[in-house]
């Protein structure tokens, strides 16, 4: 039994000064690396494989790298781990954003951390045929993240508004037949009209949402530069093309301003 | 080449977790979980399938050899195997449990392939609210009435536990955080690896540090290939192809899944042939190999994991970015298992067969003589991926207060099986949202 403790004693000490080891390695490298790669950029990726906010970091990741910055990936895939990593970073860092995403994550678009908006598309309400004759009260899916006020102030206050975590979970929702309703964005109601199931308008009361990418302990002017060529790609241009996705074509003044006025709505409580 | 890499280490991780009593699917994930988090999906899918598979074969070698349960389904081979060995037969109770667990994964196949048009035209079904509400209250059911001996109360409580730790942090109905106590690093909830550990390869570890077996091989005969296939044919063929369907039917029960396919296949054989252990042995062993097949067809379907394992699983694949089933995604899917899954799952079946066959004596002989360092290995291992895994997070020191408080815990209440707590851990706040909406429906 004594030799058993023993064991346990040496593997303990030799755990522990591995751990030791392991902290110091991870900042003596991180401090190293700051003072030895000046064009070194940290790149978050808040997206799940598969959608909008992935497929995009992946090609700004590819286009940084063509363009010479030594590229620190990040796969953090949660948006919230995300920005706090975004806030808390102390070397040059960007990711995609978008300014539906600022209400829950009090990370609202500067004239220092705005980048360039990569592209606006409306929020779509969509209905299913079998809901067309239903009189009542209508039931309607929203991503939790989206305001419940602001949802009942703008569609009306004769809705039970269902709360899913995303919006794929809003589109399967809707599929299974558990709402009548759901508001959604651009690609998820393009592909429930594809399903036939119902049809899908574009809201002009809704916010739109604008994609946009941010970043902090960069030299902006600079950085701008660099990603707006890299959204030049034909490869870039062509996933705004298939998805129908609207490219702005003002200064990146007025599309700041733009973004700013939106996430007003989004403040409403 | 990565789906290469999954398979292998997959196969090589079920060869260890086989033999080591104790060990299990779940226990050898979390070991592995490093590794896991630079693989896509597909390979998580081929890593786990891999892994469980050759658990179902290496698992007998113990088993039969030793009389010791490599993993919990082995228990029929143990009472039947030993049967063999005492006659020097060991190398064909091996042999015989080997071919038959081919056949049981192929049958498995074979049925799915004939179910899965059915399910794909249905398949909107199974993205309802109600659903999934009917499937957890299934789930939550089992959880109550299948571990520890059937104790609701413990269960019960251990349900309680598991979803009280999924609650801070963000839930799936609302945007905000909550019962973070000002802890910023809570608003992400309490992090699943000290979860894992401290509640099941701590009280693991402790379990595999005070059991002791007898590493004493008896002589046997050696029994050639043709010999063993041949008895196969003529003798078991009947029983080994009942127990494949009962186990592939009996594989979609959750919770309990592949061992109620070993001892319902077991119970029924031993109806019909009390006293034929060729029979009894291949018709459990059979079932177990078709089980595993049908307990991962509700995940990858539906995504919702119906076993412990699974469970682990699961949570590594939504890491990862996958969703289950997306409409559009129907065939994809379909295609999915049986052009990239299955093929690998026969290869995993073939290297599965000479690993539990000719060679079983010799891994037994490497892995059963090292039992105090694997023990070691785990335990100094377990604590460096916490950190590391903390460090990654840049949540260590939560990593580290949450597993010293659930390994004194998991230590505390090692006599029971923690599987309900681990559920309601990574399902709570999806079965919270389930519910909530069906509330509001």
């Amino acid at each position: 039994m004594k030799i058993k403790q023993t064991q346990g004693l040496i593997a303990s000490i030799i755990c522990a000064i591995i751990m030791i080891g392991l902290l110091v390695s991870e900042n003596t490298q991180l401090g190293s690396s700051q003072a030895e790669t000046p064009e070194r950029i940290t790149l978050i990726n808040s997206g799940k494989a598969g959608g909008s906010f992935n497929a995009r970091t992946q090609m700004y990741k590819e286009g940084l790298t063509a363009a010479g910055y030594n590229v620190q990936y990040e796969n953090i895939g949660k948006i919230s781990q995300a920005v706090k990593m975004f806030k808390e970073a102390s070397e040059p860092t960007i990711m995609v954003y978008a300014n539906n995403q600022v209400y829950k994550q009090d990370l609202f678009h500067t004239e220092n951390n705005f980048i360039i908006a990569e592209y606006q598309q409306p929020l779509y309400v969509c209905r299913t045929n079998t809901s067309k004759d239903k009189t009542g009260v209508l039931t309607v899916a929203h991503g939790k993240g989206y305001d419940p006020a602001l949802l009942t102030s703008l569609l009306g206050s004769d809705i039970t508004l269902v709360p899913y975590k995303n919006s794929g979970a809003m589109l399967k929702g809707i599929l299974g037949g558990d709402v009548d309703m759901m508001v959604n964005n651009q690609g998820k109601s393009f592909k429930y009209m594809k399903s036939g199931n119902g049809t899908c308008e574009a809201s002009d009361v809704l916010p739109v949402m604008v994609a946009t990418v941010i970043g902090t302990n960069i030299d902006v002017q600079k950085i701008r530069k660099v990603i707006f060529d890299i959204t030049m790609d034909l490869k870039f241009i062509e996933y705004h093309t298939s998805r129908k996705l609207v490219r702005p074509t003002s200064s990146w003044q007025q599309e700041l301003a733009f973004t700013q006025e939106l996430e007003k709505g989004y403040e409403v409580k | 080449m990565n789906e290469l890499i999954a398979v292998s280490t997959g196969l090589f991780a079920g060869t260890i977790t086989g033999i080591v009593p104790g060990a299990g699917v779940m226990v050898a994930m979390i070991v592995a979980s490093p590794l896991l988090m630079h693989f896509d999906v597909l390979q998580l899918l081929l890593f786990y399938m891999s892994l469980a598979s050759m658990v179902q074969f290496t698992g007998t070698i113990p088993a039969v050899y030793l009389g010791v349960p490599g993993e919990t389904n082995s228990l029929p081979a143990v009472i039947e195997g030993t049967k063999f060995n005492k006659r020097k037969m060991a190398k064909l109770a091996i042999g015989i449990c080997a071919v038959g667990s081919v056949l049981g994964s192929l049958v498995a196949v074979a049925i799915t392939y004939g179910l899965l048009s059915v399910l794909v035209e249905h398949m909107t079904v199974f993205f309802s609210n109600a659903t999934k509400f009917y499937l957890y209250i299934f789930i939550i059911v089992f959880c109550l009435l299948v571990y520890n001996k059937k104790n609701i109360l413990v269960n019960l409580l251990l349900c309680a536990v598991g979803f009280m730790l999924s609650v801070p942090g963000e839930s799936d109905i609302s945007p905000d955080f909550r019962y973070t106590f000002g802890i910023e690093d809570l608003q992400f909830g309490i992090p699943l690896i000290p979860v894992l550990i401290g509640f099941l390869i701590v009280p693991t570890i402790a379990k595999m540090f005070s059991a002791s077996n007898s590493n004493v091989f008896l002589p046997n005969i050696d029994i050639g290939f043709c010999k063993v296939i041949k008895y196969f044919r003529k003798k078991l063929i009947l029983s080994s192809l009942r127990g494949s369907i009962i186990g592939y039917l009996c594989g979609f029960v959750p919770g309990v899944s592949t061992v109620l396919s070993t001892n319902a296949s077991y119970s029924f054989e031993k109806k019909l042939h009390p006293n034929n252990p060729g029979k009894l042995l291949v018709s459990s062993e059979t079932a177990n190999n078709s089980g595993q097949f049908a307990s991962m067809l509700p995940l990858l379907l539906i995504g919702i994991p119906i076993t412990g394992s699974e469970i682990v699983l699961y949570s590594m694949l939504v890491d990862a970015g996958w969703s289950p089933f997306q409409f559009d995604n129907v065939a994809n899917n379909a295609d999915m298992i049986f052009r990239q899954i299955v093929p690998w799952f026969v290869v995993a079946n073939i290297v599965g067969l000479i690993v539990a066959w000719p060679l079983a004596r010799k891994i037994l002989n490497v892995f059963a003589n090292s039992k105090k360092y694997m023990i070691v290995i785990l335990a100094v291992g377990m604590l460096l991926l916490n950190t590391y895994l903390g460090i990654l997070d840049y949540r260590v020191w939560l990593y580290t207060v949450c597993l010293f408080v659930f390994s004194c815990i998991g230590l505390l209440i090692k006599k029971y099986e923690t599987v309900p707590l681990i559920f309601m851990f990574i399902l709570g706040n999806d079965i919270e949202g389930v519910f909530f909406r069906q509330m509001l429906i």
